[in-house]
């Protein structure tokens, strides 16, 4: 627009400098051509311009200020050559010896309708420059005074935009690294004001969803943690990601350790579970096996395997839980083992005495030896019913809690001697040695007086019937530092299967089983010992080598208040 | 192996397939040994049946596990470490098959010792199998941890089990001479305790092939063998 402004100007200065010109040099043109010549210099004094004289071949005749000699022809120049068809010719054009643009006005001098020459007047546009100069000297200070405080009100507002933004920007950084605590402080209403509002929200719906899951994921370790049974997790590459701490310790007591980032099979190297696992895969639904796990004591575990629900497809995870059913199947075992050595033991008499009662009926009676040799055995089978029928008797009534044990300090020599006796006349016929010894000055112990001898009778009965002849038996008493007496019976006998140790209390359980019932026992014996050692507060200790004997030590507890 | 990634994840992924269907075969070896000992002790027929039927899967494993080995060696042309692992894995293989061979042996000799009258219980027979299967087991865990240590370990238990297998000969000898209608039995029980001595042979070949595995150097025929004679 400025320079709209000034080209007007301009051209408006320049139409009123050329009417100016026109109106004096048509004055002048009025004069006779050697007037004009003559007064060449005033005229060009009193007109401000240059005035030069052409004649009608172009050749200059006078000029006010240059040499003649120096000047060409200048017919060729656009306002001479206008001035000679219009009768008035002009041009602006730039000088280089001024460095100004020059306006020049021809007019024809005539004379008649003949033409005889040509008068110009030139005029440097000083004013014209000067003016516009100033025009655009106005223009560049205007734009300068516009542009200096716009700028500065730009960036006034810029910083008033931006530092919200950057205030949003450190904030929602902070946030990222988990260093920001607490909320933007809101300033304004605006638009940006509604970005940290929002910003805001976002980040407390953050906060909370973090927590949420945080919670949830503590929740889901506690529930791990401390269940039962054991979790493990293999991830897509079949290794495995996470287990457990209930499965962790299963696991160490098989010597199953650092098991993280190994496949099943080198974890485990279970055929059953890789079955289970691979049956898993095939079918893609739950899978439900009994697995056995470990060598020497192996443990039974019920695996529950499926897919963790809610991954990607290339994320899958199997997820396994183990739960130990090693007791249960055991009790199971010990159940079944009762049933049928109960209904065992019952037919073996019942069976003799049956087959005999019929032998004798049919007529074997009436042969005096035979039949009292039957009678016998017959009467001998009774007798073995009669104390299986009591040791089930006793055992039930103890564990049902039925028997009163009747507490009473006693000394467990007296109970010793008082049982030895009744060993004697066995041990005679096996020609068994029988070794005592009681530590002097033992305490006594709280004790029911019978029971403790029914204790010793099932312990010692067993060491004689398990020794060989010309074996030995030790029975031996002494406290030791724990607070107990502890008495220990040793023979030389057979000896029990490391592995068949634990099972000695069940009931019926024989570790020979042939052996066990020619001998006559009813499978009871330890299992009443052991109840009773429970109700004494003690406990029952066996240890033994196949073929080098058996070590039994009974710990009673000592009675503290010493009283005979 | 599977620390570093090979560029074929294919190729990757067989050498990782090979170890472990290895694994796989080590496990029901490991089995076939302890139900084969379980039927000989329990006097079981029919667990040993089962142990003798199933040696064919492990036949069938044996295959597989070779013609994998033997494919990727034409077509993968491994070098160094994977080369190493290839050709353990096929001795491994072959050990393994053979020790599930012997596993079915036993189980059949007990078939026949359960149709005669008991000598007297099995006490080192089993301390036999157990030692052996221990051994196995530690081969097959030095092969996944690639723990040379472990793997020497092996080696030292052959001799438990070669002085074992010697007190059962003594043992089976007096036996034999005390009662001549024993020496049937006795014989059996012999090769059985051979079987077992045998098996644990196999469990030093293949802690002897992790050692090359991971160390490059073949220890088979090393100084224990002078130093047991």
């Amino acid at each position: 627009m400025g320079l709209m402004y000034a080209r007007q100007i301009r051209s408006e200065l320049i139409d009123e400098i050329k009417n100016d010109l026109v109106a004096q040099i048509r004055i002048v043109a009025l004069l006779a051509k050697g007037d004009i010549e003559r007064k060449l210099s005033p005229l060009a004094d009193i007109s401000r311009s240059r005035v030069t004289l052409i004649d009608a071949s172009g050749r200059v005749k006078a000029d006010s200020e240059k040499d003649l000699a120096e000047m060409d022809s200048h017919l060729n120049r656009s306002e001479i050559q206008e001035a000679r068809i219009k009768g008035q010719g002009e041009a602006v054009r730039y000088s280089r010896t001024l460095g100004v643009d020059m306006l020049y006005i021809a007019f024809p001098i005539t004379e008649g309708s003949e033409v005889r020459g040509y008068i110009r007047f030139a005029r440097p546009l000083f004013e014209v420059k000067k003016a516009v100069d100033q025009q655009y000297s106005y223009l560049y200070k205007c734009i300068l005074l516009a542009i200096i405080p716009s700028f500065i009100i730009a960036f006034l507002l810029a910083r008033k935009l931006i530092s919200p933004i950057e205030k949003v920007i450190s904030y929602t950084h902070k946030v990222c690294s988990g260093e920001a605590s607490g909320t933007l402080l809101i300033e304004s209403n605006d638009d940006v004001g509604q970005l940290e509002k929002d910003i805001n929200r976002m980040v407390r719906e953050q906060h909370e969803r973090v927590r949420a899951a945080y919670e949830e994921k503590a929740k889901l370790e506690a529930a791990f943690a401390s269940m039962a049974e054991g979790v493990l997790v293999i991830n897509n590459q079949n290794r495995i990601e996470f287990l457990n701490r209930s499965l962790k310790d299963i696991l160490r007591n098989e010597g199953i350790a650092d098991i993280l980032d190994k496949t099943p099979l080198e974890a485990f190297r279970n055929v059953e579970l890789q079955d289970a696992l691979d049956l898993f895969r095939d079918s893609g639904g739950p899978v439900l096996r009994e697995i056995s796990l470990g060598q020497e004591t192996p443990i039974i575990l019920d695996v529950t395997i499926s897919a963790v629900h809610g991954l990607p497809q290339e994320e899958q995870k199997t997820m396994m839980v183990f739960h130990d059913v090693t007791r249960l199947k055991k009790l199971e075992k010990i159940r079944e083992d009762f049933v049928a050595n109960v209904t065992h033991e019952i037919k073996t008499p019942l069976t003799a005495i049956i087959g005999f009662i019929e032998t004798l009926e049919e007529g074997a009676i009436k042969e005096e030896v035979t039949a009292k040799k039957f009678l016998h055995i017959i009467s001998e089978n009774a007798h073995r019913l009669g104390r299986l029928v009591d040791d089930l008797l006793i055992l039930s009534s103890i564990e049902l809690g039925e028997i009163t044990l009747r507490f009473e300090s006693i000394s467990i020599a007296n109970v010793i001697d008082s049982v030895l006796p009744m060993f004697e006349t066995k041990a005679a016929e096996k020609s068994l040695t029988v070794d005592k010894w009681i530590s002097d000055g033992l305490p006594f112990i709280w004790s029911d007086r019978d029971r403790m001898a029914q204790i010793l009778v099932n312990i010692l009965d067993n060491a004689v019937k398990f020794t060989p002849s010309g074996g030995k038996i030790s029975i031996s008493a002494v406290q030791d530092d724990s607070g107990f007496v502890v008495v220990k019976v040793t023979d030389t006998g057979m000896g029990i299967q490391k592995s068949e140790i634990p099972r000695l209390g069940e009931r019926f359980y024989r570790a020979d089983k042939t052996r066990s019932r020619e001998l006559g026992g009813t499978g009871l014996g330890l299992s009443i010992v052991k109840h009773l050692m429970k109700a004494h507060n003690g406990s029952i200790d066996i240890e033994s080598q196949v073929g080098r004997g058996t070590t039994v030590s009974l710990a009673f507890p000592i009675n503290r208040l010493q009283k005979a | 192996m599977d620390e570093k990634r090979h560029t074929s994840t294919h190729y990757e992924k067989e050498l990782r397939e090979v170890k472990q269907r290895l694994l796989y075969l080590g496990a029901l070896v490991e089995k076939a040994i302890e139900l084969a000992t379980e039927a000989l002790v329990d006097r079981n027929t029919e667990l040993a049946r089962k142990v003798i039927c199933d040696d064919n899967v492990i036949d069938q494993l044996d295959v597989e596990i070779e013609e994998k080995c033997i494919r990727m060696l034409a077509l993968r042309q491994p070098t160094a470490r994977d080369l190493r692992f290839i050709a353990t894995a096929i001795k491994i293989n072959g050990h393994l098959e053979r020790i599930g061979d012997m596993a079915a042996n036993i189980a059949e000799k007990a078939i026949i010792l359960s149709e005669e009258p008991p000598m007297k219980p099995y006490i080192d027979i089993p301390r036999m199998a157990e030692i052996a299967r221990s051994m196995i087991k530690e081969s097959l865990d030095a092969l996944v941890k690639e723990d040379t240590a472990l793997a020497r370990k092996v080696r030292m238990e052959d001799e438990t089990i070669d002085n074992l297998n010697e007190q059962v000969f003594r043992e089976l000898l007096t036996f034999m001479m005390e009662d001549p209608k024993k020496i049937h039995r006795a014989l059996i029980i012999m090769q059985i305790s051979k079987s077992l001595e045998r098996i644990s042979d196999h469990a030093v070949g293949i802690a002897d092939m992790v050692m090359y595995m991971v160390t490059g150097k073949i220890v088979r025929h090393g100084p224990t063998c002078q130093a047991s004679e």
